[in-house]
């Protein structure tokens, strides 16, 4: 899921300083499962800036509602009704569903109440890891299922580096090598002289060298689309 | 200061059995406002708290291990530690949202504590007063 953090308050009140009323609002999806941006944190933040800002003699309405989703325009629907009756709104969603409401509502100001950081795992609670870049061209198969590009420190194809001590990471020691790793588990398997095999230069452009990514599937389309 | 001065306490229903009346020594208004359970008590509470004019926070809740409900006085306990990160970020010292394990159904021990965070909050405010 996408990790995300809630952006420091005093930035959050900078950029809503001249208004009197906003919506601060959630999304139930990646957000509050990583509890950065769900019912309670939308409940926390809206208590937060109304306190902030009664002690700084400015007084601020604070509206709160949570969004199923805010990466769906089907779902970004009911914040219509927002429109002429708040300032602005802070999204807690992700980067995406701040572009969303962005482009769907141009009239509306957004700001984001969240930090986007990284596709992560949630390995205990309140503990998320990154696995996945999102880099567009998968090459876990050669891997054992582990990725270097996004778990190794250098990005390295054709790791471990000359640093790795004792199966860790040089650069954070706290992480292990993930190329240590992976010649482990192919060894383990018997399939370790697959490693040897020369790879194909991979492909960057799915991962944003080649601009915007967009992707189309037309099978799932009617109407062209609308 | 007295009625200027505003401390909430927020605690569990069945720690203790103190009222108003047994910290009426100290001065200012004290309000307490009780909880099924300190585990119940959200950050949300202690904000709302300080916006209605209380200068200084108390979450009490059981000791460890007496928690009817298991666990619910330590997750009061990290309740009030993301309270302080909010009201430092806003500006309000930290020191004035403590979280209190008190013994189960002692109301002396409940009342002292409240009597020490008083005198602790009353030395922030007098600091600040002079300054």
């Amino acid at each position: 899921m996408i990790i995300a953090e809630r952006r420091p308050i005093p930035e959050i009140l900078q950029n809503i300083e001249g208004y009197e009323k906003v919506l601060v609002l959630g999304c139930r999806g990646c957000v509050a499962v990583c509890s950065a941006g769900g019912d309670r944190e939308v409940a926390i933040l809206a208590e937060a800036l109304r306190l902030a800002r009664t002690l700084s003699g400015k007084p601020l309405e604070v509206l709160e509602a949570t969004f199923i989703r805010q990466c769906d325009p089907e779902y970004l629907e009911p914040l219509k009704k927002y429109k002429g009756e708040v300032e602005a709104v802070v999204s807690l969603a992700c980067g995406v569903g701040v572009n969303l409401i962005a482009d769907l509502y141009p009239e509306m100001r957004v700001y984001p109440g969240v930090d986007t950081s990284f596709y992560g795992a949630n390995l205990s609670l309140g503990e998320w890891v990154e696995k996945c870049r999102g880099c567009g061209d998968c090459i876990i198969d050669k891997t054992a299922g582990l990725c270097p590009i996004a778990r190794c420190a250098k990005n390295l194809l054709n790791g471990p580096c000359g640093g790795s001590q004792g199966g860790r990471c040089e650069v954070r020691k706290e992480m292990p090598c993930i190329w240590h790793e992976i010649v482990e588990r192919m060894k383990r398997r018997g399939e370790l002289e697959k490693l040897m095999e020369i790879w194909e230069p991979k492909d960057w452009r799915p991962a944003g060298g080649d601009g915007l990514r967009v992707r189309i599937r037309d099978d799932l389309r009617l109407n062209g689309g609308n | 200061m007295k009625n200027s001065f505003q401390i909430t306490i927020l605690c569990c229903n069945y720690t203790n059995l103190a009222e108003r009346e047994d910290l009426a020594s100290l001065l200012g208004k004290i309000e307490i406002k009780r909880y099924p359970c300190s585990g119940h008590i959200e950050i949300t509470d202690i904000l709302r708290a300080f916006k209605e004019g209380a200068k200084a926070v108390m979450v009490a809740g059981c000791s460890k291990g007496t928690c009817h409900n298991q666990k619910g006085s330590e997750r009061a306990e990290k309740r009030v530690l993301g309270a302080k990160k909010i009201l430092e970020e806003i500006g309000i010292e930290p020191e004035r949202v403590e979280m209190f394990y008190v013994s189960r159904l002692d109301s002396g021990d409940f009342v002292e504590k409240a009597k020490a965070f008083y005198q602790r909050v009353l030395s922030l405010e007098l600091k600040e007063r002079a300054q």
